[in-house]
């Protein structure tokens, strides 16, 4: 039976027992540690928030024509005979028919505009012109209050994250729907009635705004000009029949990507650029959060070295001496995972906006997720060893002959 | 009182110095304490070490506690040769062989007087029950039966002392060394203490080595050894007046 355990529980029990003594130093350990966790955990909650948005509700039974060699709607551009070939042909391959037989297609464009926010400041936002199957084409998104907007009416509906952050009534589901305009908001040189408020669960829907394709054309003067075409597929074959179709519906380059597939790739960048940011900032932060753990713990060490001494004399082990100081230094960077954890997770869901890329607001939501705190727990374990080893071996190499320097 | 010659009688040697040289610091700075030192004490004696300060007492002790290794000569203990041992297998004769007693006692102030006086007994294979029956034995025998659960924040100087001491005899050593037991304490207290050892050495045969510059607590010794210069020299009437 091994003593390593008592020995080991004795000498953290020392240790805690002068924290009192050490308090300031070893709270300022528990904070930067905390400080590191809640910024890497902040980093990948955004992340996570904007894989979620651009990525969420991304269908696999819609997909997206896009021209041009573009990945993103606002470089593509679709010539205007490739969308009527595919809307005339009544037979357009892998494109799902509505019930009058006619494919289940929307031309849409998104126009950057200016729109007015409840605080006062003015901000770019992305009002998309679709065709009357826009919206059944986005299974991730319903209108929670009012109507759709009306072909042909300058009428709009907007995404209910972007309307509480442009101060609009968003309404209450429970007050059933609404008809008639909300409120009326100038974008670009006219007024639009609102008349809907969009759901989409986080999704991109949630901070867009939607209006008739013509309208926003015509008021933007866009007219003939196509960035995208939406589809539904009519299989699980829909997406390859699609593509096989496209060169012969029109000589210029297109393609076709389910809806999951174009957010997904979307996504991918910005996440990526999050995620290069934010790891470079918190390892450094680390570094720093390092060298102060390792301040408190030659400090804790140096103020404890005649207990230590003293126990080592009566035979406690080195292994236990350097196992205990490394202990204590991950019960601290332990404290200030969860302290940090407890700051991040107060943001958790917080939404907050950035420039998507085109330019225009994106709203999302930062999600603090399991995988974020594995990680950041984690950092924080590798802060406590890096800032507890070098003192344990400190601690393990003092002399037991440095008992015989206690005072009265 | 045989103060001289440095080999007591009584034999064979439980406790031998051979030879022994020993010097402090490195390079420049390096002091020689002793060289060809030599010394014998007999299992079962009380021999008390007096000098002037800086005569190299402590060292002496720090040597015989396998906490100072020498640096020629041979130090050997009821037979083992502490000059041949590294320094874990010394740590580990020193906890079934040793106790150390100190002049500023060194008890873990979060620890009650039974759990200080346990901290020895951690390292063996003891039940619980076991470690707090030899712990309660020791405590009444020290005199403090009654203050196994005070901390030793709440014990005079002479109380925490007899802590001490009961925390170097927890684990039934043969030897005890003390480095000035009773350098800081009253004469009441210091009393005390050496009265116990006296008992330690006479009622349970425990050999005492003790530092110390007390003339009274020398009287408590059955031997005095003088130690000045590096070498040990019969002890003057001083230590008896
Ligand atoms: N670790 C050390 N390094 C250098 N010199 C030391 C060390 N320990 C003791 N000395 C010196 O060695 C001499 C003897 O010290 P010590 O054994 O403590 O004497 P005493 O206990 O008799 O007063 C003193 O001059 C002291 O300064
Ligand atoms: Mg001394």
């Amino acid at each position: 039976m091994s003593s390593l355990p008592r020995q080991c529980f004795v000498l953290t029990r020392a240790a805690l027992a002068g924290l009192p003594g050490r308090l300031a130093i070893s709270l300022s350990m528990v904070a930067s540690i905390a400080l590191v966790v809640a910024v890497l955990i902040g980093f990948l909650a955004v992340a996570a928030g904007l894989e979620r948005t651009l990525g969420a509700g991304g269908s696999r039974e819609v997909a997206v024509i896009l021209g041009g060699g573009a990945f993103q709607e606002i470089a593509s551009a679709i010539p205007p005979d490739a969308a009527r070939s595919l809307q005339a042909d009544g037979t357009a391959a892998g494109i799902a028919l509505d019930d009058r037989g006619r494919p289940l297609l929307s031309r849409e464009i998104a126009v950057p505009v200016e729109a007015t926010a409840a605080d006062g400041q003015r901000r770019m936002v992305a009002l998309r012109g679709m065709e009357a199957a826009g919206p059944r084409l986005r299974p991730g998104s319903s209108i929670r209050t009012g109507r759709l907007f009306a072909p042909g009416m300058r009428e709009i509906v907007i995404g209910e994250t972007l309307a509480r952050d442009l101060g609009l009534d968003t309404g209450s589901s429970d007050a059933g729907p609404k008809t008639g305009s909300i409120r009326r908001l100038r974008l670009g040189p006219v007024d639009w009635a609102v008349v809907g408020i969009v759901a989409a669960q986080g999704g991109a829907a949630d901070s867009e705004i939607w209006g008739d394709l013509d309208l926003v054309r015509a008021v933007f003067d866009r007219q003939g000009d196509i960035q995208a075409l939406r589809v539904a597929l009519d299989g699980p074959d829909g997406l390859a029949a699609l593509r096989a179709a496209l060169p012969g519906a029109t000589p210029s380059p297109l393609d076709a990507m389910t809806e999951a597939d174009l957010l997904a790739g979307q996504s991918a960048p910005v996440t990526r650029l999050v995620a290069l940011l934010g790891w470079p900032i918190t390892l450094l932060m680390a570094v720093g959060a390092s060298a102060g753990a390792l301040n408190t713990m030659m400090s804790s060490v140096s103020e404890r070295r005649i207990e230590i001494a003293t126990l080592r004399v009566l035979g406690f082990s080195r292994l236990a001496t350097f196992t205990a100081t490394v202990a204590e230094a991950m019960a601290l960077s332990l404290a200030g995972a969860v302290l940090g954890a407890a700051v991040a997770l107060i943001l958790d869901g917080w939404s907050t906006s950035t420039l998507g890329a085109d330019g225009t607001a994106l709203v999302f939501r930062l999600a603090v997720t399991p995988a974020g705190l594995m990680k950041a727990g984690t950092l924080a374990l590798a802060i406590g060893v890096l800032g507890g080893v070098l003192p344990a071996v400190a601690a393990a190499r003092l002399s037991p002959l440095e008992s015989l320097k206690a005072g009265p | 009182m045989t103060p001289f010659p440095p080999s007591l009688p009584g034999s064979p040697g439980f406790i031998r110095l051979d030879g022994v040289s020993k010097s402090h610091g490195r390079g420049a700075g390096r002091v020689a304490i002793f060289s060809n030192l030599s010394l014998e004490i007999p299992r079962g004696d009380f021999v008390a070490i007096m000098g002037p300060s800086g005569s190299g007492k402590s060292t002496l002790l720090n040597i015989l506690a396998g906490l100072d290794p020498v640096d020629a000569g041979r130090v050997a203990i009821d037979g083992c040769d502490l000059s041949a041992m590294g320094e874990d297998a010394r740590a580990a004769w020193r906890t079934t062989t040793l106790g150390i007693i100190f002049q500023f006692y060194n008890l873990m102030p979060m620890l009650t007087a039974a759990e200080n006086v346990e901290l020895p007994l951690l390292l063996r294979p003891l039940s619980g029950r076991e470690r707090r029956e030899r712990v309660a034995t020791v405590l009444d025998l020290v005199g403090l039966g009654g203050w196994a659960r005070h901390h030793p924040r709440e014990m005079s100087g002479g109380q925490r002392q007899r802590v001490g001491i009961a925390r170097a005899i927890v684990t039934d050593p043969a030897l005890l060394l003390c480095d000035e037991p009773t350098g800081d304490l009253d004469r009441r207290s210091a009393g005390e203490a050496l009265d116990i050892l006296g008992r330690l050495n006479r009622e349970l045969g425990k050999t005492i080595v003790m530092v110390t510059h007390d003339p009274a607590a020398a009287r408590s010794a059955r031997h005095v050894l003088h130690l000045d210069k590096g070498a040990f020299s019969p002890a003057g009437p001083e230590v008896l007046s």
